[in-house]
């Protein structure tokens, strides 16, 4: 599977405070929505995915409830994150 | 149990649904509020899953392992497991679709599927149609979220996915009309792809904005490439490779979004990737492989069979969607001929698929796992393969559909090509297979000119063999024709030498026919008589000039007292007839092979007494003689031919070397005319600010200007015509003379009255004029990738004039990294469309050093791009390069081209001072 300019990105460095609209998959839509529901910056995005022990399914399932998000959206988040903490975490 | 713990799950508290979730094996995260709802639905996922089984009989009561991906595999373990796998499509209806994508359990249930039907029959075939109804609104529903381009290669795609993955469940009935609805989708979607792909990914996903259009459109190229491109790759396939010849088209496509070669990124991609894709692929595989063996029972095709057999060890498990999509697709198809191409493409493709995937191979798998669908045998390797198979489909995750690796596919192409084109769009790109073999070839043959540099040296890999055979078919050629023309020469020097004994016979003939006419009173005896006299003569003075002739002897006429002697000793009765024959000869005007010459050369002989000698007109030489004659003769002939042809080139190359030598003075000539106008224009507008200043200017001032020193001797015929020229046609200069310092001087002056109508912006050419955007990561890579750069748009091959040109262009890129010592190579390919330049570089870090001075700056008014590439490409094409270690400077310290920038800053470049 290859991956998108914005994973790259992502996944390249740690996120800092980087807003929710940084995380593959999330665009603008989806970042306004993160950001309603509170989770304006990707590192609480990070967060729920750990709460959810970095489960795929649940993940994106949550993401799909939140925001929204369809199913490339949501594997394409999760992906990211996921590789993010393999680097990072 | 199950109903009891499924009554209101909302008023379960958050120990109490967690509890619950350890009841089926979960081991959940913390229950809070925003994870309650998750689990919540797992929770009543995992009931119902639970019903299912026991409503199907209590199938194998694996409970369900944790859902993670991470343990895909223990997900089959659910319950009813078949079960699941039809369940599952009707479980769309709840809509977790994570299920869909992680049938991980269905691939594994499919081995034990078949013996599980469990409702799955009755079921499926009613869920089926739910089930794709569900699935139909699911995939549009993912795509609801982009642009509508973006649903018909995403959506297809996806639906195709999810498509596929139900379809293994057993709709086989369904699936026929799925794949056809699919095929449609995709039909369009892959016909509206060459075209619409990259417009279309612009104005696409409303919610991606500029900045991250770039992104967007990488993504939709990227998921089209997984979801769409699957079951089309032949479409992206010819229609990329057609333009991997014109790589520069595609790239330019493409480098928007990566700016440098995909492979070198996808190299650090697929080694990080690899691990998080592993388990998430895995999942991935089983569907796939399942779908494959329900089309492989469904594909009568020999071509799935034929595709079977080449794609053993990887094509066993389609790596992913694609091979679903592209297995719905060939099922649909039904393309026999497309079959033979596979087949024989299937070769091919087996080597690459058992092997490690080399990085640019990667896409031959990609395509390779395709024809996967027919694999026949269920539990072939299901477990033993899954190594390699998550191996390979890491490699293709990783090298696959990045938009802008052409090379990739056009490698791919040759064993894939076919391949991928067996599986989808045949018939609509059919031609575009052809023709890709047909543009790889010619790819080949004009390695040097065209733009797909970086396709390169796939296409040498494949084309090695060709031209071996191409070399010994050249020589071939050349031998048949110098073979041909050795026979003619050969028979005419036969022919030469048989003239030589052909004549005798006719001068025996000669003799016989003005016998009746002069002697016609002799008697006949006599006659006979004189008629051997003359033969025997003629034989004898043939023979002695024959010897002459050949050289043996010195002696070419025979004194006629020699001849009566001969003559008596044959015989006593020729010598009377002697006198008689001597007079025949004589009044007989024609040659007999005889003839009367007297002391003199040129003495008439009107009388027999003056006859002296006699001379044979006919040597009678032996046949090596003749030939060696002939073949001397044919020689000198030759040779005089060929000095004739020789002296011809001569004049003719003579002339054509004084003709361009003409050309060029005269273009000097030109360029010079126009530099002085320059000058004295600019010298005029300045006069006309500053009136201190002479309004003309002394002719030796200016061609000190323009000449440097130590062209001036080589300038002078140029610069003498360019004067008369400009005094002869220029109407704007006047000559004259004034007198300067005590000194004449013949001057020019500038009179063109009004200098506004003339006020052209002089546009600097060939100078850097400041950078477009700032270089962070997001439009340059992280680090340096390779010590090879190529940079585009430093040029237009057709606005350039001159020769020399392509010099200006590397003293202005040596002068734009006037810091960095790293520069070893420096090739600029004139005849790009692109305005290409090639840079090589001591090590990556100075090629990245190059990469920041460079990229995104403007240059002659055009934004310069910069891309890496592999160094074996690189010394390919460039063999020269192999050996260069020195950095190059600019040649001097002007800095010409960074003027505009030294102004611009205000303070000159560090090193530019010049």
């Amino acid at each position: 599977m290859t991956t998108s300019q914005k994973h790259r990105d992502f996944v390249a460095e740690t996120m800092g405070e980087k807003p929710v609209g940084s995380l593959a998959g999330i665009g603008e839509v989806l970042g306004k929505k993160l950001e309603e529901r509170g989770f304006d910056q990707a590192y609480v995005v990070l967060g729920q995915f750990l709460v959810l022990q970095k489960d795929e399914d649940l993940f994106r399932e949550w993401l799909k409830d939140t925001c929204g998000a369809n199913a490339k959206q949501s594997r394409d988040c999760f992906g990211c994150l996921r590789e993010w903490c393999d680097a990072f975490l | 149990m199950a109903a009891a713990a499924a009554s209101a799950p909302q008023q379960l508290s958050d120990e109490e649904l967690f509890s619950q979730l350890r009841r089926y094996g979960l081991s959940p995260g913390p229950v809070t509020e925003s994870t309650r709802p998750v689990y919540l639905k797992k929770l009543k996922k995992l009931r119902e899953e639970e019903q299912q089984q026991h409503r199907s009989g209590g199938r194998g009561n694996k409970t369900r392992n944790s859902n993670n991906n991470n343990t895909a595999p223990a997900a089959l373990a659910a319950a009813g497991p078949a079960a699941a796998a039809a369940g599952l499509g009707v479980r769309p209806v709840s809509g977790d679709l994570s299920y869909l994508r992680t049938p991980g359990g269905l691939g594994r249930i499919s081995a034990s599927g078949p013996e599980s039907p469990l409702g799955g029959p009755g079921g499926s075939s009613a869920a089926p149609t739910a089930g794709s109804k569900v699935l139909l609104g699911f995939s549009s529903d993912e795509s609801d979220v982009e642009a509508s381009p973006r649903e018909q290669a995403g959506g297809g795609g996806g639906g195709r996915k999810d498509r596929a993955s139900l379809q293994y469940r057993g709709l086989k009935p369904l699936s026929a009309p799925l794949s056809a609805s699919e095929v449609t989708n995709s039909n369009s979607a892959e016909r509206r792809k060459p075209h619409s792909w990259w417009g279309a990914r612009r104005p696409a996903a409303p919610e991606l904005q500029t900045p991250s259009a770039r992104d967007g459109a990488a993504e939709d190229e990227e998921e089209e490439g997984e979801d769409g491109g699957d079951g089309d790759p032949e479409a992206e396939e010819p229609l990329w490779a057609s333009r991997t010849v014109n790589g520069s088209r595609l790239l330019s496509y493409s480098c928007r979004e990566n700016y440098s070669d995909s492979e070198e990124e996808e190299d650090d991609d697929v080694a990080s990737s690899r691990q998080v894709l592993k388990d998430d692929s895995l999942s991935r595989h089983r569907p796939r492989r399942s779908h494959s063996k329900a089309l492989s029972s469904l594909t009568a095709k020999s071509a799935g069979g034929r595709l079977e057999t080449s794609v053993q060890g990887g094509g066993g498990i389609p790596m992913n969607d694609r091979a679903a999509a592209a297995g719905s697709l060939d099922r649909s198809r039904n393309l026999e001929e497309s079959a033979a191409a596979a087949a024989e493409q299937g070769g091919g493709c087996e080597p690459l698929d058992s092997s490690p995937i080399p990085r640019y191979r990667v896409n031959a798998k990609k395509l390779a796992p395709l024809l996967p669908p027919p694999l026949t045998d269920l539990d072939s390797t299901l477990d033993s393969s899954t190594g390699s198979l998550l191996k390979t489909n890491n490699h293709i995750g990783g090298g696959a559909f990045s938009v802008d690796s052409p090379r990739i596919f056009s490698n791919s192409l040759p064993p894939g090509a076919s391949v991928a084109a067996s599986s989808s769009l045949r018939i609509n790109h059919s031609n575009h297979t052809g023709s890709n073999h047909t543009y790889l070839k010619n790819t080949y043959n004009k390695p040097k000119l065209s733009e797909p540099e970086e396709e390169l040296l796939q296409q040498f890999k494949r084309e090695e063999v060709s031209p071996t055979a191409g070399f010994s078919a050249h020589y071939l050629s050349m031998f048949l024709l110098t073979a041909a023309c050795l026979f003619f020469l050969i028979l005419g020097l036969t022919y030469l030498g048989m003239r030589g004994t052909g004549v005798s016979e006719d001068g025996g003939l000669s003799i016989k026919n003005p016998f009746d006419e002069t002697f016609g009173k002799i008697q006949e005896s006599k006659k006979n008589l004189m008629m051997n006299t003359l033969y025997k003569l003629h034989d004898r003075l043939a023979q002695l000039a024959g010897d002459h002739e050949c050289g043996s002897s010195s002696q070419r006429t025979l004194s006629v007292q020699e001849a009566a002697a001969y003559l008596k000793d044959l015989g006593p009765e020729y010598e009377d007839i002697f006198n008689i024959s001597l007079k025949w000869i004589l009044e007989n005007g024609k040659d007999v092979g005889i003839r009367c010459v007297g002391y003199g050369p040129e003495e008439q002989l009107t009388n027999i007494t003056d006859v002296q000698f006699l001379q044979s007109t006919r040597p009678q030489m032996s046949f090596w003689c003749r030939f060696r004659r002939a073949f001397i003769t044919v020689t000198h002939r030759l040779l005089l031919l060929c000095l004739g042809v020789v002296m011809v080139c001569v004049v003719l190359r003579y002339m054509k070397y004084r003709w361009t030598k003409e050309e060029e003075e005269t273009r000097q000539m030109y360029d010079m005319v126009v530099k002085i106008i320059d000058v004295l224009r600019s010298h005029n507008e300045a006069c006309q600010e500053n009136k201190d200043l002479q309004p003309y200017m002394p002719i030796p001032h200016v061609q000190d200007s323009l000449i440097q020193p130590p062209d001036k001797k080589k300038m002078k015929k140029v610069w003498d015509r360019a004067v008369d020229f400009l005094a002869a046609n220029e109407s704007r200069v006047r000559t004259e003379t004034r007198r300067i310092g005590g000194a004449d001087f013949l001057v020019w002056r500038w009179i063109q009255p009004s200098a506004s109508c003339d006020k052209i912006l002089v546009i600097p050419s060939k100078v850097w004029q400041g950078q477009a955007f700032h270089l962070d990561r997001r439009n340059s890579p992280p680090n340096s990738l390779t010590p090879c750069l190529k940079i585009r748009n430093m040029f237009d091959p057709v606005m350039e004039i001159g020769d020399q040109w392509h010099l200006a262009i590397q003293e202005a890129i040596l002068e734009k990294c006037s810091d960095n010592d790293g520069i070893v190579h420096i090739a600029v390919d004139k005849n790009s469309r692109e305005g290409c330049v090639y840079v090589k570089c001591l090590s990556p870090e100075y090629a990245g050093k190059a990469f920041k001075a460079l990229h995104g700056s403007w240059f002659d008014g055009k934004l310069v791009t910069v891309k890496y590439l592999r160094l074996d490409r690189y010394h390919h094409r460039f063999p020269q390069a192999l050996t260069c270690n020195t950095p190059l400077k600019p040649s001097n310290k002007h800095m010409n081209s960074m003027s505009h920038l030294r102004l611009r800053t205000g303070l000159a470049n560090s090193q530019g001072g010049s």
